[in-house]
């Protein structure tokens, strides 16, 4: 168990609920599909190259991920640095 | 049970080219469904409609009057890319545009922006009716380019098809047939409908008859591009992981190294299709479930043909309001995507995650056709507030990939949710009471 005594058990059923009414709405509506044109593109790209360099140590932090880890949200836009393009 | 009395909250729709997430995997479902009850469990493993893949056979010389007799009684043979005389049966090919345009070509060498004739800007003036003198009887036929391409002379049955590139950019480069006939689309809808039944709407089920399913032919950009793009942000690389206190005080703590994380990727993408119809190209799913017909992309986009009216015998149209530059944004929004996406495997040592927190994006180079895509399309227009909403369900007409949003009856869906929450809390609380 863990530090509270397991009450947090008592969100089971309203996550349970929740979760469940989601997963069937989606199932039904589907709004949270679009194509998958990153990996249903053909894409050539030529060996990525770059750079890592140290910069900092983070110490006894309780968070598995690093704070705004977005590695995997491809569509969520960042900064955009404008460059020129021809 | 206090926090389900209403709906949960819909998750906001978040910018341009929604669904802004990257979508889930196909088939994949967020809940385990075997901890289902079953009624619920046999509807969501019930098989999915199968995709098919097609390969066109080869394409040569198409005219749009029968090479054979002279004939305009033409037709796309069902289920083929091949046309066929209606008068004296003679059947033939189009030619592929990817051979006579040479596209697919020569995608490292782009520069600038290259546009096929079909892809110019549409004329402000451009007029979406287009008459047409009869050649066999003299009468007057029109064609409304908004929703069709062909028309038939109702005196002397000359069939007419908008075949010149009249310069309003209403005529496409090319169109890819159909492949998939209706009998197909009808069985591929009613599966998918099937698998969704139970918490379906009442007046949906009862009016459902896929047998109205049309064909359209839906206008896309096809564009090919080279780019480079450059990504920075910070990475973090977990170097110990430890807990500190005892029993209930017991916590997970962890260290890391902080990276600055520096990316550069040069690509080339070939035939990545945008919704040339700013109405279709509109994904919010708050107001339409256009995303349903983004979901059935992409198309075998090479085995497309010149521009024939001849392939639209028979099925509807929808006309291009985007030109290459309203397009753009969208365009680059998908190429940082797709570096994103191209970059993700060399940031695997960062087990903990990385933040992106700057993206630039050098386009080098595009090349842009417009296209008509096959579409078969069964819609449903739900009533309500702001005029409702028009559910649609998709079938791409050469692969025959199927989606779909069926309307839900809510009280029957959160019924349910209702019941197998409570079901869970029970549980809970037999737990926790015997602690
Ligand atoms: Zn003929
Ligand atoms: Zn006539």
């Amino acid at each position: 168990m863990s530090d509270d005594g397991g009450l947090w058990l008592l969100l089971l059923g309203p996550a349970g609920a929740t979760g469940l009414y989601w997963a069937l709405y989606r199932y039904y509506r589907n709004t949270d599909k679009s194509h998958d044109f990153e990996h249903e593109t053909a894409v050539e790209a030529k060996p990525v190259t770059g750079s890592d360099r140290k910069v900092d140590e983070v110490r006894g932090t309780q968070e598995t991920r690093i704070d705004g880890d977005n590695v995997r949200a491809y569509r969520k836009r960042v900064t955009r640095i404008r460059r020129n393009s021809s | 049970m206090s926090n389900s009395a209403s709906p949960p909250p819909v998750p906001p729709y978040t910018g341009p080219g929604s669904p802004q997430d990257v979508p889930p995997p196909p088939g994949s479902f967020p809940i385990d469904p075997a901890s289902l009850p079953p009624p619920i469990r046999d509807e969501l493993l019930a098989p999915d409609p199968v995709a098919i893949d097609t390969s066109a056979a080869e394409l040569k010389d198409g005219l749009n009057r029968c090479p054979k007799c002279g004939a305009t009684d033409i037709k796309q043979k069902p289920g083929s890319d091949l046309l066929i005389c209606l008068y004296c049966r003679n059947e033939w090919h189009a030619q592929r545009v990817e051979e006579e345009f040479g596209l697919g070509e020569g995608l490292d060498q782009l520069e600038g922006t290259v546009i096929a004739s079909g892809a110019r800007d549409i004329a402000a003036d451009a007029a979406s009716v287009m008459t047409f003198k009869c050649t066999g009887c003299g009468a007057e036929v029109t064609v409304n380019t908004e929703n069709a391409m062909t028309a038939r002379c109702h005196w002397c049955r000359h069939v007419f098809g908008v075949n010149e590139q009249v310069a309003n950019g209403a005529v496409p480069d090319a169109v890819l047939p159909f492949h998939i006939k209706k009998d197909d689309a009808v069985a591929r809808i009613r599966q998918f409908v099937d698998k969704r039944r139970m918490f379906a709407l009442k007046a949906f089920k009862e009016q459902f008859t896929p047998e109205n399913v049309i064909g359209v032919y839906l206008p896309y950009m096809i564009v090919d591009g080279k780019a480079s793009a450059d990504v920075s942000g910070h990475g973090e690389i977990l170097t110990r992981t430890y807990t500190q206190g005892s029993g209930d005080k017991k916590k997970t703590y962890y260290d890391a190294d902080v990276y600055q994380v520096e990316r550069h990727v040069d690509f080339t993408v070939d035939d990545l299709p945008l919704e040339s119809s700013s109405e279709r190209g509109n994904l919010d799913t708050g107001t339409n479930t256009n995303n349903i017909i983004n979901t059935i992309l992409p198309f075998d986009t090479k085995n497309a043909v010149k521009w024939n009216a001849s392939y639209l015998s028979g099925f509807s149209s929808e006309k291009r309001d985007s030109g290459v530059e309203q397009l753009r944004p969208r365009l680059e929004n998908q190429l940082l995507s797709i570096a994103r996406a191209q970059v993700e495997a060399s940031t695997s040592r960062y087990d903990r995650g990385v933040r992106w927190e700057q993206e630039g994006l050098s386009v080098h180079g595009t090349r842009w056709v417009s296209m008509y895509l096959p579409v078969w399309l069964y819609s449903y227009h739900q009533p309500g507030s702001n005029g409702g909403m028009l559910h649609y369900i998709a079938v791409n007409g050469r692969t025959g990939e199927t989606m779909g949003s069926v309307p839900v009856q809510q009280w029957k869906l959160l019924l349910a949710a209702l019941t197998v929450g409570s079901v869970l809390e029970t549980i809970a609380l037999m737990i926790v009471g015997n602690t």
